[in-house]
C-alpha cells in the first residue's frame, strides 16, 4: 500500500506537479459504512501526497428494492431499512442498488 | 470497527482509494498533460476481497464442501454452537475461528476428529476472503464435507467481506433485543439463515419471540430462522436438517 502511494507521489512530480483535485467515490445506504470516517480517513492518508487537500466527495446511491410479487422495482425509503412493495405491501430482501462502495472518478489539475 | 468500512483497520480506506487512484495515474501519465481532467474509474473497492471471495468459491466447490459464515455479535453463542455441533452433526466438518486475539474459541471447539484453525486478526474486526484463504491452508480438509467459518464477533463490517461461503448465518441471541435486526439491517438483509440463539432463556428474560420473528422477517423476508438453543438441544435437530438439506442440494448439483 505504502508503495502505491509513493508510485502516485512520484508520478505526480512527473507530471510537473500534477495534483489530484478531486476524489469522488459511491457509497450504497445500505453498505455499511460510516462517511463521516471515510471521510476522516482520507484526510489521514492522503496527507503529504499528491491528493492532499483534494476535495473528498461521497456520492450516496439510495435503495432500490425489487418486489418479487408484483415484479416491479421501487425505492427504498426512509432509515429503518424495510423496504415495502408500494402496490402489494410484501417485504422486501431484493436489494438491486444501494450496496455500491466504489472509487467513481478523481479530477487532475 | 475498522477503517477499511470507515471505521478503524490496519489498512486505512483512504489507503485503498489511492491504491486505486495510482494506476489510473499511470495511465494519464501516457497523455501529455492537460488542463483540468476528470478520469473515470469505477473501481469497486472491495474488488480485492471478492476476487480473492470467488477463489475461495472455486476452491470450496471442486472440494464439494458446503461452507457457512457464521456472523453475530460478541457472546451471541457463536462458539457454543459450534462445540455443541462438532459433538452431535454427524457429516464431516472442519472450523477456521476469527478473533481479535487468544486461540480460545478454537481450543472449545476442538475434538479430536475436528480440523480447527484459529485465525487471529490483531485489530481488524472481520474476517476478510485473504485470511480465509491462507487459514484452510492450515487445515486437513482430507473427507471434510462441511467447513464453518466463525468470524469476528461484529454485527457491522463483515457485512461487506464476501468469504466465497455458500451460506451466510447471522445469529441473534434472545438477551440482545427483539430489535437488533432493526439496529443492523444491512448484516442481516445479507443473510441466508437467521439463528436466534439462547432459546432456553428466552422465557425468563421476557423476550417477545414475535417481535424478534417479525423483525427479522420484515429486514430479512428471505431469511429461513430457525430458534434453538445449543445448551438445552432444542432446536439443534432442525439446525442439523438444514445443513443436511444444503448438503443433499450440493449432491444433486453435481450429479446433474
Amino acid at each position: 500500500m505504502e508503495s502505491a502511494m509513493s508510485l502516485v507521489e512520484q508520478h505526480a512530480a512527473g507530471r510537473g506537479g500534477r495534483r489530484v483535485s478531486r476524489v469522488v467515490v459511491r457509497v450504497g445506504a445500505l453498505a455499511g459504512v460510516d462517511t463521516q470516517a471515510l471521510s476522516f480517513a482520507f484526510d489521514v492518508v492522503s496527507e503529504g501526497t499528491c491528493a492532499e487537500g483534494a476535495d473528498f466527495e461521497i456520492e450516496r446511491v439510495p435503495v432500490t428494492a425489487y418486489c418479487l410479487g408484483c415484479e416491479r422495482e421501487f425505492m427504498g425509503e426512509g432509515d429503518d431499512f424495510v423496504f415495502a412493495c408500494p402496490d402489494c405491501g410484501d417485504f422486501s430482501g431484493e436489494v438491486r442498488r444501494g450496496r455500491e462502495l466504489e472509487l467513481s472518478r478523481i479530477e487532475l489539475i | 470497527m475498522c477503517r477499511e468500512c470507515g471505521c478503524a483497520d490496519r489498512v486505512p480506506f483512504g489507503v485503498k482509494v489511492l491504491s486505486v487512484i495510482a494506476p489510473k495515474l499511470l495511465q494519464s501519465a501516457a497523455r501529455p498533460p492537460a488542463g483540468p481532467e476528470t478520469v473515470e474509474i469505477h473501481s469497486p473497492l472491495l474488488a480485492k476481497n471478492d476476487d480473492a471471495a470467488a477463489r475461495n468459491r472455486a476452491v470450496f466447490r471442486d472440494r464439494g464442501m458446503l461452507v457457512l459464515n457464521l456472523i453475530s455479535s460478541p457472546g451471541s453463542g457463536k462458539t457454543e454452537l459450534l462445540s455443541r455441533t462438532m459433538d452431535g452433526f454427524d457429516a464431516r466438518s472442519a472450523v477456521l475461528v476469527g478473533d481479535l486475539e487468544t486461540d480460545n474459541d478454537a481450543r472449545r471447539i476442538h475434538r479430536p476428529h475436528v480440523p480447527v484453525a484459529q485465525i487471529t486478526t490483531g485489530t481488524a474486526c472481520h474476517l476478510d476472503a485473504e485470511m480465509v484463504a491462507r487459514g484452510i491452508e492450515r487445515l486437513d480438509l482430507g473427507g471434510v464435507r462441511v467447513l464453518f467459518i466463525e468470524n469476528v464477533g461484529n454485527l457491522v463490517c463483515p457485512a461487506e467481506f464476501d468469504l466465497g461461503e455458500e451460506v451466510r448465518v447471522v445469529l441473534l441471541s434472545v438477551t440482545e433485543g427483539e430489535d437488533k435486526p432493526l439496529k443492523y439491517p444491512p448484516i442481516f438483509k445479507s443473510a441466508d439463515l437467521v439463528l436466534l440463539t439462547k432459546m432456553d432463556v428466552a422465557e425468563a428474560l421476557g423476550f417477545d419471540r414475535q417481535a424478534a420473528l417479525s423483525n427479522i422477517g420484515r429486514v430479512a423476508p428471505r431469511a429461513r430462522i430457525i430458534e434453538l438453543s445449543a445448551r438445552s438441544g432444542e432446536g439443534m435437530d432442525e439446525w442439523y436438517a438444514f445443513l443436511n438439506s444444503r448438503l443433499g442440494e450440493r449432491r444433486e448439483a453435481v450429479v446433474t
